[in-house]
């Protein structure tokens, strides 16, 4: 049997989530095995041209080049995975999107014209081409990375996380950190897949594997919080380091 | 019924007699609001004295997240795991959780018995214990805050001793192999239950009228008090996995990187979470948070095998991030509040 | 022994895989262990979950009348993953069954009477058990009258079978129209030309029209998508169907097909109910009385 062709590419980011595949260790050596590598920048400088049968993107696309980069990915791909927070929801390069324009952000930050770098607005992948699936986390969870991987080369599409961390949160019995302290949790419109890692601490969720696209209710979370005596500035800055660009009717109310 | 009287000096000794039938698990304070069942050492740990915890008992019964069994592509075959011989005490529990377990206990252990279920249950002692409500509790309104079955001994605290009730022959061995830490009950001791009883029920202070309930909640289908909740409501499934009575789970397989084992996976799961309505192709049941707390309500308030589906030990209100308080939907839907 | 107790499949094989259309296979199993497949008694309408290790179980309709080679067929669409991965499946392969589960049509109860059988997409999978069960038990039911509605030919689902009643039912007893969709479609235009008194274009509930006014004692068996029921239900209404005469078998999602995951709830307070278990076949009084079932 052939092995599956796989590839691995940064846009913009810190290339944490790579960072986290090298972190594998022994899964590593067993899952290089079972692939052809076609791209791993983080990994070697080997690269080859040709058809990618599964291909992970990490980074959002902050420059033509990226834009670029990635539409060339998505021709050569049969699976798209959007693989970390930056290419799932932009992260927090996309934080501000939206607030300012592009154009004045590069005057103010870098004191240069719009057209000096080649830069575009931050956005989550999704935002260009087709995503097949998205494996979220700053930085991704080993876990969920092996499990994606081995289900793809098992046939399957991946299982992703339809509900929010509170549900890990109750399944380990930590203590609700809203209900016992008041705190501004995000885990009820953040994706599970941590296992509650920061509620287990007695911390609040600050949302690192980004929003629950679809059931969650943050304008109920927002309101919420607010009740509470947390500004929205504070409550959608925590939202947006690592949900950046959100989904266009996340901030609606109840669906 | 047989009835005796352990004196609360004897707790100690009473304690170390449990251990003897298995490892004892048991209330331990965990935060303000909430105990803990968990595993226990010494009486010094545990708190008798409690009102509720978060997670309810049924999570030694059917368990949060369990591998229902181990499997082998190439060899054909699967294996699930050993059978559970530990044997373990359940020391402390509420009445309104024995209820529960014991609607549970028809669900997992009668008609098509759960392995898993059946094995812990048998291997285990129920030993309740006697509270006093708070001001979310009504488990007086669900008929729920006496437990008849469902138990080996169920201590009540009658000022410096227990009355002991027995409720199984498994009980009644307890009792007799332990006969010099028990006393038959006087007159005195069977008074002082009774007031005992009387305190506790006068001490509730909501309650929910259960009379026909089943028919409000069906004619209130098309009213407007589902929307308002389901704006407020985070759609975060901790109602559903805090319950006592909920018994909904869902079914995952995975497989290893050699492709050929992996288990599959049974986990807790809430009808407040939207795929629990959803089915192939997209198609959703309920796919609003409206129709999903609607139908959250409807379970609870519906009657399974003649008992009220919910058994008021109050938690899915406590524990709501939002506040969502339950009775007060339920007296909503009667009309008892606007 | 029926494995009925827990969450425990069987193995079976396949031993057969037919394409019925681009996403449908028909797909034939055998029981390894024969006193398993000794007891295996159902009637259609009835349901096992069909699982392959590594990916799920998936809730699959027998579609078959009980018959003692210990085969059984399924036709299964490829939806998503479990389905999909049954599809990946060759002959020979293992698959894991537990079953059958939920309450089948009581085919016993309609002795006597005439059956007139409404399907409409994945729908004639219990409905062609169904037919099946009756044509082989010819003599205990009265006339047979078949609406299926389809799009087009490439999605018609059990074509002999269907092709079969369509041009010579009328000897067994068994009349069978058909509505399509697709007004361009060459092969049900063709059949049009065949016998126009039997098929029209358009949805299926346009085929009260033309069919035979059914006799009082009739029992009308539905297998179809909601919307389908939603619609054939006023059409059956307005010719007399009483809520007892009227059945069909509901899908929800299902993880245990024994009444305990949850998963499959309807109703409300009044009237909660497992479609696994309470069903998945209902009356249409029990659907009256059960918000949100249809
Ligand atoms: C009583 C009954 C009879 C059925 N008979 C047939 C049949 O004869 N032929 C056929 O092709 N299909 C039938 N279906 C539909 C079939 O069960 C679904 O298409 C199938 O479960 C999809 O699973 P999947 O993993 O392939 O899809 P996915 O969409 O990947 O499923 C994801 C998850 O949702 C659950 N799920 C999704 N859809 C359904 C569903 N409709 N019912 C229950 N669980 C679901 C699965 O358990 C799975 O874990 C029937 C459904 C029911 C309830
Ligand atoms: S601590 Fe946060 S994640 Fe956990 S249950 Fe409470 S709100 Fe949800
Ligand atoms: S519905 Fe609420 S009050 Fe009733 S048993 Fe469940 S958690 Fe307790
Ligand atoms: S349907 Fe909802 S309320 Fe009913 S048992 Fe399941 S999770 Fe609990
Ligand atoms: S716990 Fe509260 S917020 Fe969360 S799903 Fe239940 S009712 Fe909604
Ligand atoms: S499928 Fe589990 S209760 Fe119906």
């Amino acid at each position: 049997m052939t092995k599956p062709r796989l590839g691995i590419f940064s846009l913009t980011g810190c290339a944490g989530d790579q960072l986290q595949i090298l972190n594998m260790e022994d899964e590593l050596l067993n899952l290089v095995a079972r692939f052809h590598i076609v791209d791993f920048q983080e990994g070697s400088s080997h690269k080859e041209s040709g058809p990618i049968d599964i291909a992970f993107v990490e980074g959002s696309v902050s420059t033509e080049t990226d834009l670029r980069h990635l539409k060339e990915i998505r021709e050569r791909s049969s699976v798209l995975i959007a693989f970390g927070n930056c290419a799932t929801d932009g992260c927090v390069q996309a934080m501000r999107n939206g607030e300012t324009t592009l154009a004045q952000r590069l005057k103010d930050v870098y004191g240069v014209e719009p057209d000096y770098y080649d830069a575009l607005e931050s956005k989550p992948i999704r935002e260009y081409v087709k995503v097949d699936f998205s494996i979220p986390g700053c930085p991704v969870e080993k876990d969920e990375v092996v499990k994606a991987i081995t289900s793809l080369l098992h046939g399957d599409s991946p299982l992703g996380y339809s509900y929010p961390v509170c549900v890990e949160c109750k399944l380990h019995e930590y203590p609700c950190v809203i209900v016992e302290d008041n705190k501004p949790c995000l885990g009820p419109v953040v994706r599970a897949g941590c296992e509650a890692r920061c509620p287990g601490l007695g911390l609040d969720c600050i949302g690192c594997r980004g929003p629950v696209e679809d059931g969650s209710n943050f304008a109920a979370e927002l309101q919420m919080l607010l009740d509470k005596g947390y500004t929205e500035e504070f409550i959608m800055n925590r939202l947006r380091i690592f949900s950046g660009e959100l989904p266009e009717d996340f901030l609606g109310g109840a669906k | 019924m047989l009835i005796n009287i352990l004196e609360k000096e004897n707790l100690v000794e009473f304690f170390e007699a449990m251990q003897s039938y298995g490892e004892v698990v048991a209330p331990v304070r965990a935060t303000d609001n909430a105990h803990r069942f968990q595993p226990v050492k010494g009486i010094d740990e545990l708190d008798l004295d409690y009102t509720r915890t978060m997670i309810p008992p049924k999570k030694y019964f059917i368990q949060p997240k369990e591998t229902l069994f181990t499997f082998n592509k190439e060899k054909e075959k699967y294996l699930e795991p050993p059978s559970i011989d530990k044997s373990m005490v359940l020391l402390g529990v509420h009445a309104c959780d024995i209820n529960a377990m014991n609607l549970l206990a028809r669900v997992f252990m009668e008609e098509l018995p759960d392995k898993y279920y059946l094995e812990r249950r048998k291997n285990s002692v129920i030993v309740g214990v006697s509270c006093t409500p708070d001001e979310k509790c009504f488990c007086k309104s669900t008929g729920t805050d006496y437990a008849q079955e469902g138990f080996e001994l169920f201590l009540h605290d009658i000022g410096d001793k227990y009355l002991v009730r027995v409720g199984s022959l498994k009980g009644h061995n307890i009792v007799k192999d332990h006969s010099e830490l028990f006393a038959a009950p006087e007159k005195g001791d069977l008074d002082a239950f009774k007031e005992a009883e009387k305190t506790r029920l006068s001490s509730f202070t909501i309650e929910i009228e259960m009379s026909g309930l089943q028919d409000h909640l069906d004619m209130s289908y098309d009213d407007p008090l589902w929307a308002e909740y389901a704006e407020k409501c985070l759609g975060c499934g901790s109602c559903n996995l805090v319950c006592p009575r909920c018994r909904c789970y869902d079914v995952q397989d995975y497989i290893n990187l050699d492709m050929n084992t992996g288990e599959r996976v049974r986990m807790w799961y809430s009808c407040m979470l939207k795929d629990h309505g959803l089915v192939a192709g997209g198609h959703n049941f309920r796919p609003t948070s409206m129709e999903r707390l609607r139908n959250r309500i409807n379970c609870k308030g519906s009657l399974r095998e003649e008992m009220p589906n919910c058994v008021g030990c109050g938690r899915c209100t406590v524990f709501c991030p939002a506040d969502i308080d339950f009775v007060e939907i339920l007296q909503k839907v009667r009309g008892d509040i606007k | 022994m029926s494995n009925k107790s827990t969450l425990k499949p069987v193995k079976a094989r396949i031993t057969d895989i037919r394409k019925m259309t681009e996403i449908e296979n028909l797909v034939t199993i055998k029981f390894q262990n024969p006193e398993y497949a000794e007891n295996f008694n159902y009637t259609p309408g009835q349901f096992v979950k069909l699982g392959v290790m590594g990916v799920g179980e998936a809730p699959i309709s027998l579609c078959t009348a009980q018959s003692d080679n210990s085969e059984l067929e399924f036709c299964i669409r490829n939806a998503g993953r479990v389905t999909n991965a049954i599809h990946s499946q060759k002959v020979g392969d293992v698959i894991w069954v537990r079953g059958p589960y939920g309450n089948g049509f009581p085919m016993d109860e309609f002795y006597g009477k005439d059956l007139l059988l409404v399907a409409g997409g994945l729908g004639i999978a219990p409905i062609r058990g169904v037919l099946q069960y009756a044509t082989q038990n010819r003599e205990k039911y009265g006339e047979i009258i078949v609406l299926y509605g389809i799009r087009s030919y490439d999605l018609m689902l059990f074509k002999d079978d269907v092709l079969h009643y369509f041009r010579e039912g009328d000897a067994e007893g068994v009349k069978l129209y058909l509505s399509y969709e697709d007004q361009e479609d060459l092969v049900l235009n063709g059949l049009v030309s065949e016998r126009d008194d039997r098929i029209t274009n358009g949805l299926v509930t346009k085929l009260f029209a033309i069919m035979d006014e059914p006799a009082d004692n009739t029992v009308a068996i539905l297998g179809g998508p909601p919307i389908m029921y939603k619609f054939t239900v006023m059409e059956l209404e307005k010719m007399g169907f009483t809520p007892e005469q009227v059945y069909m078998t509901l899908e929800r999602r299902m993880k245990c097909g024994v009444g305990q995951c949850g998963q499959c709830i309807v109703g409300t307070g009044k009237s909660i109910k497992y479609v696994c278990k309470d069903g998945p076949v209902f009356t249409l009084w029990d659907a009256m009385n059960t918000k949100g079932m249809i």
